[in-house]
């Protein structure tokens, strides 16, 4: 079904090359694709197809070698790079495949710490921190460290701290790739609910197939560009 | 965020213990030698002045204008009596004495030397020089007579002359420029240490002294010795112009001995130097462990630029840390270096017989310790500390998002 939302990120021809070892890596070749506010959307592709440089380059946190990237009708290249990193602070969140979490901070803290670059008062960050960790199930897990909870902790932790800023996008990066079946699809349920329940825009980077049977909608991309672009019809 | 951000950069300091102890290690005892060096520096420096002023030279001198150039004998001073009265009512002047000074020439059956004969009052030069102290044989002018010299013994052993034997002085009268001679017996031998004070130095009774030169009860050196030194060191003192009257000059030791003094600065551009060694060696320490740590956690900073944190806050995460291990290490530092300095203050460091610019130490040498060295270097290295911070802050800030996102990998 056609999302007919608000056009969150819009790219229009990016292209994305790197230099490795000299030679010219042609990882994004061209790619034009807009993300409407509340979508659940996978891309999904072989690996070196370009899924995480492309997820870079709309989020900022690379530079398209050509081409232009709009994120909630802002044009990425206009903006400095403080402005880019308050943009990202207050509009994207971030779920990583290796968790990230900063380990010498306590679940709460990790979660906290956004909050804190976004200058949010003690009490509004103390009461929004109790309320995500319950939502994601981490209740009375507050003051442990990461590396003493689980993988599948972690990456809930992580998921708590994307939503902690309430960005109106979250882009997951292979969020399930180091996580048993039966906690990554937990995850992606509960990630799958937030998105129903706050109308959060997810964009997922993924080879998991759990990931893309939840997903509304399937980018695959070969070779750095988009090859299929499909949409699945709600029953 | 700032107090999120310092216990973040304390947490991140105490991650790798191991390495954490050894820059602080490193950068600890490096402020333990600076505060130590500079305390031993004090002692070193109070000792030779302490030397230099109470061997023989007092902490400062009058004579005639012109006499310490010439040495000339008629250069007597100018107004003793209103001198001398005055000096005795100096508050800030503990003792002073009178002295002929005047080049001569001493002969033994044996040998022949020049001198410079200096004509002394026993009973008060002892409280200015150290001759008595230092009497290796014989006495201190113990009896009364007028024909005693102390002599320094390795001129005893030029003229080979022992207790009681005989030698003549040689000396030029003032005004007539006639040759006098006498015969002293010599009454006691002293070792300074000092080249100069043991080989050309010999010294009679001031009125036999005046009477050879002919020179009434003039005298050509008042010797002076203040209640605190400090007072003769403390620049724009009136004391030294109020005695530069009648065409005489006060001068203090600095004055009297400038190679001192030169090599007093020295021992300061010595400790400069040290200190910048050493502030070497506290830079690469904190250089290497800052990049250590930033490259082993290159993620992390990825992963907080990445959810918003600017260039800036990089900067003040790296900076926060580096200065984290600062405090640590200076904590370590003043520890170590008050230890280290107390030890040697009880202790003290033997230096005695050694000669320094021609100043030979008597005394066990002893570092001073100045709340001064415990704020200087401490700050010194903090602020240090927090410069050197900011070439890895610089390189954590400017580094490229992605790339670092990539190392969590």
């Amino acid at each position: 079904m056609e999302n007919n939302g608000k056009k969150i990120i819009v790219t229009e021809n990016v292209i994305k090359d790197y230099k490795d070892n000299n030679i010219v890596v042609k990882a994004v070749r061209g790619i034009d694709m807009t993300i409407r506010k509340g979508e659940f959307t996978a891309i999904v592709g072989p690996s070196g197809s370009g899924k995480t440089t492309f997820l870079n380059v709309i989020s900022g946190l690379d530079t398209p070698t050509d081409g232009k990237v709009w994120l909630d009708d802002k044009l990425l290249s206009d903006m400095s790079g403080n402005e880019l990193s308050d943009f990202r602070r207050d509009h994207i969140g971030f779920i990583f495949q290796a968790y990230n979490l900063i380990p010498v901070l306590t679940v709460e803290e990790n979660v906290e710490y956004i909050m804190l670059l976004q200058s949010i008062p003690k009490r509004e960050r103390h009461q929004r921190v109790v309320e995500i960790l319950k939502e994601i199930g981490m209740e009375g897990m507050e003051k442990r460290f990461p590396p003493k909870i689980s993988g599948g902790q972690q990456q809930r932790v992580a998921i708590a701290r994307a939503m902690a800023s309430r960005p109106e996008l979250i882009l997951a990066d292979e969020p399930t790739a180091n996580l048993d079946q039966q906690t990554g699809a937990e995850l992606l349920d509960m990630m799958r609910e937030l998105n129903r329940k706050t109308g959060m825009t997810f964009l997922f980077s993924t080879h998991d197939r759990m990931v893309m049977e939840r997903a509304d909608r399937v980018i695959t991309l070969k070779d750095g560009k988009v090859e299929k672009d499909e949409r699945k019809t709600e029953n | 965020m700032m107090w999120f951000d310092l216990k973040l950069a304390w947490r991140n300091i105490l991650r790798n213990k191991r390495r954490t102890i050894i820059a602080g290690l490193a950068i600890g005892v490096g402020l333990a030698a600076m505060i130590f060096t500079d305390a031993l520096m004090i002692g070193m420096k109070d000792n030779m002045i302490k030397s230099a002023t109470e061997s023989f030279l007092g902490e400062g001198q009058i004579h005639r204008q012109g006499f310490r150039l010439t040495q000339e004998v008629e250069k007597t001073i100018n107004n003793l009596e209103w001198i001398v009265a005055h000096l005795e009512k100096e508050e800030a002047l503990e003792r002073f004495t009178l002295r002929t000074a005047t080049f001569g020439m001493i002969t033994s059956p044996a040998n022949v030397s020049s001198v410079m004969l200096y004509g002394i009052r026993p009973s008060t030069e002892k409280y200015l020089s150290q001759i008595d102290d230092v009497i290796e044989k014989g006495d201190y002018f113990k009896g009364d007579g007028e024909r005693e010299i102390v002599i320094g013994s390795d001129l005893a052993e030029l003229l080979e002359v022992g207790i009681g034997d005989r030698t003549v002085i040689t000396v030029t009268q003032a005004y007539s420029g006639d040759l006098v001679q006498e015969m002293f017996r010599v009454s006691g031998i002293y070792r300074f240490n000092v080249k100069e004070m043991d080989t050309g130095m010999a010294f009679v009774r001031l009125s036999k002294a005046q009477k050879m030169l002919g020179i009434g009860k003039d005298v050509h050196e008042i010797a002076l010795k203040f209640k605190d030194i400090r007072f003769a060191s403390k620049k724009g003192n009136l004391f030294w112009a109020e005695y530069r009257l009648h065409d005489n000059e006060a001068v203090s030791w600095i004055e009297l001995m400038p190679q001192l003094q030169a090599m007093l600065g020295m021992f300061w551009i010595s400790l400069l130097v040290m200190g910048i060694i050493l502030f070497g060696i506290v830079a690469f320490g904190i250089v290497n462990t800052l990049f250590m740590s930033l490259y082993e956690r290159m993620f992390e900073f990825g992963v907080i630029r990445a959810i918003g944190t600017r260039p800036s806050g990089v900067r003040r995460l790296i900076l926060f840390e580096a200065g984290a291990l600062s405090v640590l290490s200076i904590a370590l530092g003043i520890i170590v270096g008050f230890i280290i300095t107390l030890i040697f203050v009880k202790v003290g460091i033997d230096y005695r017989g050694i000669e320094i610019a021609g100043t030979s130490i008597h005394e066990m040498l002893y570092p001073v310790i100045h709340i001064q060295q415990y704020f200087i270097y401490p700050i010194s290295v903090f602020v240090f500390t927090l410069l050197i911070g900011l070439y890895p802050a610089t390189v954590a800030s400017k580094m490229q998002i992605s790339g670092a996102l990539r190392k969590s990998l």
